[in-house]
């Protein structure tokens, strides 16, 4: 900390904290609040307090229905993104082929490329090829997206540890795959876990593609959620939103745990 | 237990060849050091050996066999590095298994004595299930060492293990390796830029200079009769010194840049200029006035137990050790004086 | 198999994928923004270049994305320095604080906006007490909307960009200027703001680049009749059904957000070679 730091500007800073604390969190507090609002309007603060909504919710069949499809293509994101991410990872992290880096920045590439834009090329690329679009589609174009995180997180892992451990492992008589097996992906695991979980909150948080890529029956979560906001509210679509919140802090705490959080204070 | 032989190994990284051609045999249960300075190529030479870096020409031969187009994992070997590189995600039993593992030697229960022997050996059976982030740097080199024997390789090769411990635990390990490779009687090759640690540990050091074999032979050899001024510099600390050996009266002398009079050796048959070899051991330094070579004294270093006093002989730098009983102050007159049998005579 | 076999099966199915279903889409959607009945043309940007109402909507995203920006800048770089300055227990907490509203979904953080910005919210609700605004005062619909929400959501980026590079500034350099007799704001605006311009431009331009290119908060923040270029984009997919024409608006902003970048690159690229 660096001190001196005059008493008037200490605290202003901190009630600067506070305030920002309240912007950033604000959006998200109301959200629940309104999810156990009595009334019919969507109001906060909330008068009275009830789970109605929540009953509402886990009855709708429109609901369940589009929370078993995110789920669907989150664990199937999850899946292709950890093992395909993860092997080109371990495999730029050998730098052993030429271009390395390019290679690198090609994986991380999904990340600056605006979502809408890449979502109308994926429509009009599907469309062109395969007529309607499907599961299928949303899998693969979110696997796309979350790919760059997972390549990243297991890079970071990937990065402190023993450059080493291979060569001994050689010597100790281990094979091609052995040294996959035992060593490599033991050393990344962490970062591939992390990337996983990341992948998977992408993936079912994920609006835009999934806005662009439906058709009636294919409706994400969070498709159906921006569909009731257009029109006419009722609570029901908060208690929705505040399950999913509470997916995320959960998600939160376990890339916590996995690999701290602090990583993403400094690069 | 098996001979390694090295045959013209040449080493190119890039453009730059690093190894010029290096021939080596190593019999079964030879401990050998690879002596040299950072930089000299001697961990390449090791690495070669292990399969860790191709040759650019030249072959290696363990057992007989050739192995040179083979990887690591298909020769019969074992490798300490210097960072121990011991897998964090398995407890040092498993650590220690993991060859066993890998080479598929043996049921779990025969690997599982194997283990524990060689944790015996090292005296670590009492740490056997904790992770190697809870055992303490010499602890882990002992991990690392215990996995290196627990195959029972024909080669044991070992990369500069003792650098990274402070001079007691080196000390200890030292020992430790003498004794383990008596017991055993592995083939060894071991890499270190620590002249002491060669002298004491090898059957046999191998002097490796810019990528060539500068000198090689038993310690007692090398140290008594280094064949070139870098042996020389590098085996014990001696000093150079510039001079003339001419026929006396008596036999050989020296003449000193200052004219001064150095009698050798009835053996040193060299005529001509020549650099002497002067070990700080073998020069005792009297005051002034005694039989010996005159000289002055330049600087005083204290090192506790005894003084190093660096002198100027006839125009060069000489250091000397002597007991901290006799001081010395700058500027002083000195003499020198050393038996010839000790004084060395490398032609120029 | 040889080392570079080995990883180039690894690297194939990444690679693959990105070809496939990465640089195919885009290089379909530019193929796609010049296509016609008769063949290659530019009629798609000529309409929408020539059209004063998209030249208008082209203007507010931009607009609005420059105001975005600075005022992300304003509040990220003093929240990253006192982020970067904290102990490590308080660091966490920030950062949490920071993560999870990127982490949840953009649709959730925007109706909460919508809950607070309404006419019976409680921001306008705020400023009726405090006698700032009349009766029927909303922020609903209104630029002002947008602006807020896109802040929110946006202001992580901005952050985490500028901490990074802040976090890696010497810290005493701001103590040695402190020791010259600078004041701390001083010592702040000399030392530390010049060598965190590096984390400002690229969270900048990351900033942008999101705001110009977003769409479901400024469509539910806006409403229909404060469109941007995604949402205009947006329109021509899925209303209007008029698929060429979208092409070419999002080639108009991919080529704007190149723009951008190009430059930048350069700069730094020269800056570290």
């Amino acid at each position: 900390m660096v001190r001196a730091v005059p008493p008037a500007l200490r605290i202003a800073a901190w009630v600067f904290v506070a305030a920002t604390a309240l912007f950033l969190l604000a959006p998200l507090v109301v959200v629940a609040g309104v999810s156990v609002s009595e009334s019919q309007f969507i109001a906060f603060p909330p008068d009275g307090l009830t789970l109605r909504w929540y009953e509402e919710v886990l009855a709708s069949d429109a609901y369940l229905a589009a929370a078993a499809l995110s789920l669907q293509v989150a664990v199937l994101v999850t899946l292709a993104a950890t093992i395909v991410g993860g092997a080109a990872a371990i495999a730029l992290h050998r730098r052993r082929l030429p271009g390395s880096d390019a290679l690198a920045t090609a994986f991380l590439s999904p990340l600056v490329l605006p979502t809408i834009i890449y979502a109308i090329g994926m429509l009009m690329l599907w469309s062109a090829l395969f007529g309607p679009v499907s599961l299928l589609t949303l899998a693969l174009s979110h696997t796309v997206i979350a790919l760059p995180y997972v390549v990243r997180t297991t890079l970071a892992v990937l990065a402190e540890s023993d450059p080493f451990l291979e060569e001994a492992a050689r010597t100790m008589g281990a094979g091609r795959l052995q040294r996959l097996f035992h060593v490599v992906v033991p050393q990344c695991l962490p970062g591939l876990a992390a990337g996983a979980f990341f992948a998977f909150n992408i993936s079912f948080d994920e609006a835009v593609l999934s806005l662009f890529l439906r058709k009636p029956g294919l409706t994400t979560l969070p498709v159906q959620i921006y569909g009731q906001l257009e029109f006419s509210p009722d609570p029901s679509v908060a208690a929705v939103s505040t399950i999913m919140i509470g997916v995320t802090v959960l998600l939160i705490v376990v890339i916590d745990r996995l690999l701290g959080l602090q990583r993403f204070a400094s690069p | 237990m098996a001979q390694v032989t090295l045959r013209d190994i040449r080493k190119s990284f890039g453009n730059v060849e690093v190894l010029h051609g290096i021939s080596l045999d190593i019999a079964s249960g030879e401990f050998v050091s690879l002596l040299g300075a950072s930089g000299c190529g001697k961990t390449t030479l090791l690495r070669i050996v292990a399969g860790l870096e191709s040759v650019s020409a030249g072959s290696v031969a363990i057992d007989g066999r050739e192995v040179t187009p083979l990887p690591p994992e298909r020769r019969d070997i074992a490798m300490m590095f210097q960072s121990y590189a011991l897998l964090p995600h398995l407890s040092v039993f498993e650590n220690v298994r993991f060859p066993l593992r890998m080479r598929r030697l043996g049921s779990r229960e025969a690997q599982r004595d194997k283990v524990a022997a060689a944790l015996e050996t090292v005296q670590l059976s009492h740490l056997a299930d904790r992770r190697p982030r809870q055992l303490s740097g010499g602890q882990q080199q002992r991990v690392a060492l215990a996995r290196a024997i627990v195959s029972d390789p024909k080669v044991l090769l070992l990369d500069e293990p003792l650098s990274n411990l402070d001079a007691r635990l080196r000390e200890e390990m030292q020992v430790e390796l003498i004794e383990l490779h008596r017991r055993l009687g592995l083939t060894t090759l071991f890499v270190t830029h620590d002249q002491e640690e060669a002298l004491s540990l090898s059957d046999r050091i191998i002097l490796i200079n810019a990528g060539r074999i500068e000198q090689q032979g038993r310690p007692e050899e090398i140290y008594a009769r280094p064949a070139t001024a870098f042996a020389s510099s590098f085996l014990g600390s001696a000093n150079l010194v510039p001079a003339t050996v001419e026929q006396g009266d008596h036999g050989p002398v020296a003449l000193l840049a200052d004219g001064q009079r150095l009698p050798l050796a009835p053996e040193a048959t060299a005529r001509g200029p020549a650099t002497l070899v002067l070990r700080q051991e073998d020069l005792m330094l009297q005051i002034a006035g005694s039989e010996g070579l005159r000289a002055t004294i330049a600087t005083r270093v204290y090192l506790g137990g005894r003084i190093r006093y660096v002198l100027d002989l006839a125009g060069s730098r000489v250091s000397v050790l002597a007991p901290n009983d006799l001081v010395f102050r700058r500027g002083d007159d000195v003499c020198l004086a050393i038996r010839p049998q000790a004084v060395g005579v490398l032609p120029t | 198999m040889s080392d570079r076999a080995e990883n180039l099966l690894l690297l194939v199915p990444g690679l693959f994928l990105l070809t496939v279903a990465f640089l195919l889409p885009i290089g379909q959607m530019l193929v796609l923004s010049v296509s016609g009945p008769d063949g290659p043309t530019l009629q798609h940007f000529t309409r929408f270049l020539g059209d004063p109402f998209y030249l208008g909507l082209l203007w507010r995203t931009v607009r609005l994305s420059l105001i975005i920006t600075v005022i992300c800048a304003a509040i990220g770089f003093p929240l990253a320095y006192i982020m970067a300055h904290v102990g490590p227990r308080q660091r966490l907490w920030l950062v949490v604080l920071v993560i999870l509203p990127l982490m949840t979904s953009v649709v959730i953080r925007s109706f909460g906006w919508m809950v607070l910005l309404a006419r019976s919210g409680p921001v306008p609700e705020l400023a009726r007490d405090l006698g700032l605004a009349g009766r029927s005062f909303a922020l609903m619909n209104t630029e002002a909307a947008i602006v807020i929400g896109m802040v929110q959501v946006l202001l992580p980026f901005m952050t985490l960009s500028i901490l990074g590079v802040i976090s890696r500034i010497d810290r005493r350099l701001e103590e040695a200027a402190r020791t010259m007799g600078c004041g701390f704001l001083a010592a702040v605006g000399t030392v530390v703001l010049p060598l965190a311009l590096p984390g400002i431009v690229a969270g900048s331009l990351l900033v942008f680049t999101l705001s110009a290119s977003s769409f479901v908060t400024p469509s539910l923040l806006g409403g229909p009749r404060l469109q941007v270029l995604a949402g205009s984009i947006y329109n021509a997919v899925t209303q209007t059904l008029e698929w060429p024409f979208a092409a070419a608006q999002a080639v108009i902003l991919f080529a704007g957000i190149l723009l951008l970048l190009v430059p930048y690159i350069q700069l730094t690229a020269r800056r570290h070679g």
